[in-house]
């Protein structure tokens, strides 16, 4: 086979280049055995899952009768004009509105003040650290005992003499009260992420700024916060993404009650597919949601890397 | 200070030295201040989990918020482990995470090794091709996932449970980095050993990429651990159910006996405790990376 190759012609010819390749695969082929587990089971679980989602989302489909017709869009017509659904997105927009910035901004103020001090330092971290590792059902339980009519919470508000809801119970705080909690179970992960970004950041900028007499807020802004960007964006995005797909603290705390008061997307489409077994119309819900966190993570990129990142 | 005394001459200036070190000083103090009140918003509720499972059912309705039990039980970790079964669940969560942890160890090395050292056509590709998956929200492969795994019989398995955690977009990214960054000398010398492309994974590449094995390893089993929504869907016997599952039906059926579903809690707990103390610095490190990297 070597012997054909012609080493001194110009342009190579369409045979040859092929017989480089398939000396390629000949002498490399152990790599695709290597990825082919990996590869079996993604392509199952994440490209045939993805593709049959769609299909089903265009049909009537669930488990149990073997008539599967075509609905074209019904589906989505339906789940546009379904209440529940309506209702679904909008305790999701509000959640994700108020649940993005309070952890990106609390964390980040954990992070500045945890870098500030020196002595337990380490203490701290490993401390609001402890809610993110829980199991997100053990914590969820510890809270709805926390939000009991005397409860923990309210135990606490009495002393400043406030009189707290019955948080869990109550179509007002419901939402609320749920969001609270994972704000709290949230903040010591990304607390951990800009502690690492602030690391990375070198002494000298503050140096600099301290000999141009910069105040601490001055620095936070001109420093700290353009230097974090790359931190930043990921967290925002991060947060997008999982906060559109909140689930199992609502299933636990609230069932998406009081009178639907936290249903979310997710619940919705869990309370199709897996509690009236429409799994088509299911499809379609969770295709709308994709839609929307696609349009919110790439909108976001958009905004963040215009203002020239990297 | 001393020296601030014996200073004659400043002054005003002095007094601004001062006011600034005091300034510092308050500003330290007020930093300490906060960062231990939120600390202990942090803590508080398991300090209660853990001290709530060890009383009695009439000092819980009595004392629910003191922190020291009187007089401490262990019945209430009986209550859990016979009508709460959670040794059932705890013997389940530990199979099903033990099986993941090591297969999807295995599978992604040996596919983060081919992509990160073997030259083979299409290779960039198939890497974007795993790498795009990490976009896909889990919302819209549930469904289809249940459904696929219930036209291959495996609803209610323990198959089932495990078999779509054997492979991770992430951990393939993960691993790929760190193989990347070993000196490729390290290799040509197993090479001229004689060792094929296995060879020279499984005794040089895997014993190097240790810390990365273990920082992956530590995500896996925590991931496992806590996993809720997956085992929720597919199984529908209770002698099956992993930990979370089970201690959510617990308390649904046990709604009054909040001491034993603390005991529960901490069962499920523990070994993430543990691992946490053991590992902490590959969790912490891990996280930042994934932070630094995206």
């Amino acid at each position: 086979m070597t012997t054909l190759a012609q080493p001194s012609q110009p342009v190579q010819s369409r045979a040859s280049r092929q017989r480089e390749l398939w000396k390629r695969v000949r002498k490399t082929w152990p790599g695709y055995l290597f990825i082919s587990p990996a590869g079996l089971l993604i392509t199952v679980f994440s490209y045939i899952a993805i593709i049959f989602s769609l299909y089903i989302s265009f049909h009537q489909y669930d488990i149990i009768s073997e008539a599967r017709p075509f609905e074209g869009l019904e589906n989505y017509t339906r789940a546009l004009s379904d209440k529940l659904v309506r209702i679904g997105f909008r305790n999701t927009f509000i959640y994700v509105i108020v649940i993005v910035p309070s952890i990106t901004i609390i964390s980040l103020m954990l992070a500045v003040l945890g870098n500030q001090v020196r002595r337990g330092r380490a203490l701290f971290r490993t401390v609001f650290f402890i809610p993110t590792i829980t199991p997100i059902v053990v914590t969820s339980m510890l809270w709805v005992w926390l939000y009991e009519p005397t409860g923990g919470i309210n135990r606490l508000l009495q002393m400043m003499n406030v009189e707290g809801p019955n948080w869990l119970f109550n179509p007002k705080t419901a939402l609320p009260a749920i969001m609270i909690m994972t704000i709290w179970g949230a903040v010591g992960y990304y607390m951990i992420i800009f502690l690492a970004g602030l690391a990375e950041i070198p002494e000298v900028f503050y140096e600099a700024a301290k000999v141009d007499g910069a105040g601490r807020w001055h620095t936070f802004w001109n420093i700290t916060i353009p230097l974090l960007r790359n931190s930043l964006i990921f967290a925002f995005v991060t947060l997008t993404i999982a906060a559109f797909q909140v689930f199992t603290q609502v299933f636990i705390m609230t069932q998406g009650g009081p009178m639907n008061s936290t249903q979310t997307v997710q619940m919705v489409v869990y309370h199709y597919a897996f509690q009236r077994f429409e799994m088509g119309y299911a499809s379609a819900i969770s295709w709308l949601l994709f839609g929307v966190i696609f349009f919110f993570s790439a909108l976001q990129l958009k905004l963040f890397i215009s203002r020239e990142l990297y | 200070m001393a020296r601030t005394l014996s200073d004659p001459g400043g002054g005003a200036k002095e007094q601004n030295r001062l006011l600034l070190v005091a300034t510092k000083r308050s500003f330290t103090i007020i930093v300490y201040a906060l960062l231990i009140a939120l600390a202990f918003s942090m803590i508080f509720p398991y300090l209660w989990m853990l001290a709530n499972s060890f009383k009695s059912r009439t000092d819980f309705f009595t004392n629910p918020y003191s922190v020291i039990p009187m007089p401490p039980t262990l019945s209430t970790y009986y209550d859990a482990l016979t009508i709460g079964r959670m040794g059932v669940y705890l013997g389940n969560s530990i199979l099903y995470a033990a099986a993941v942890l090591v297969v999807q160890l295995f599978i992604d090395s040996l596919a983060a090794y081919s992509f990160a050292r073997v030259d083979f056509p299409g290779r960039e590709a198939l890497f974007l091709a795993v790498l795009a998956t990490l976009m896909l929200p889990g919302s819209v492969t549930l469904i289809p996932t249940f459904l696929i795994a219930h036209g291959l019989g495996l609803t209610n398995t323990f198959t089932g449970v495990v078999l779509p955690g054997f492979a991770g977009a992430f951990g393939i990214f993960l691993l790929r980095q760190f193989f990347l960054n070993i000196p490729r000398e390290l290799e040509d010398a197993a090479r001229i050993d004689g060792s094929g492309f296995f060879g020279t994974y499984w005794r040089i590449m895997l014993p190097l990429a240790k810390p990365a094995m273990v920082t992956l390893g530590v995500f896996i089993f925590l991931n496992e651990w806590s996993s809720f929504v997956w085992p929720l869907i597919i199984l529908s016997d209770w002698k099956k159910y992993p930990v979370t599952v089970g201690i959510a039906l617990f308390r649904d059926v046990n709604q009054i006996n909040w001491p034993a579903v603390f005991a529960g809690s901490t069962i499920v707990s523990f070994p993430i405790v543990i691992l946490f103390v053991l590992a902490q610095e590959y969790i912490i490190g891990g996280i930042s990376l994934s932070g630094l990297k995206g």
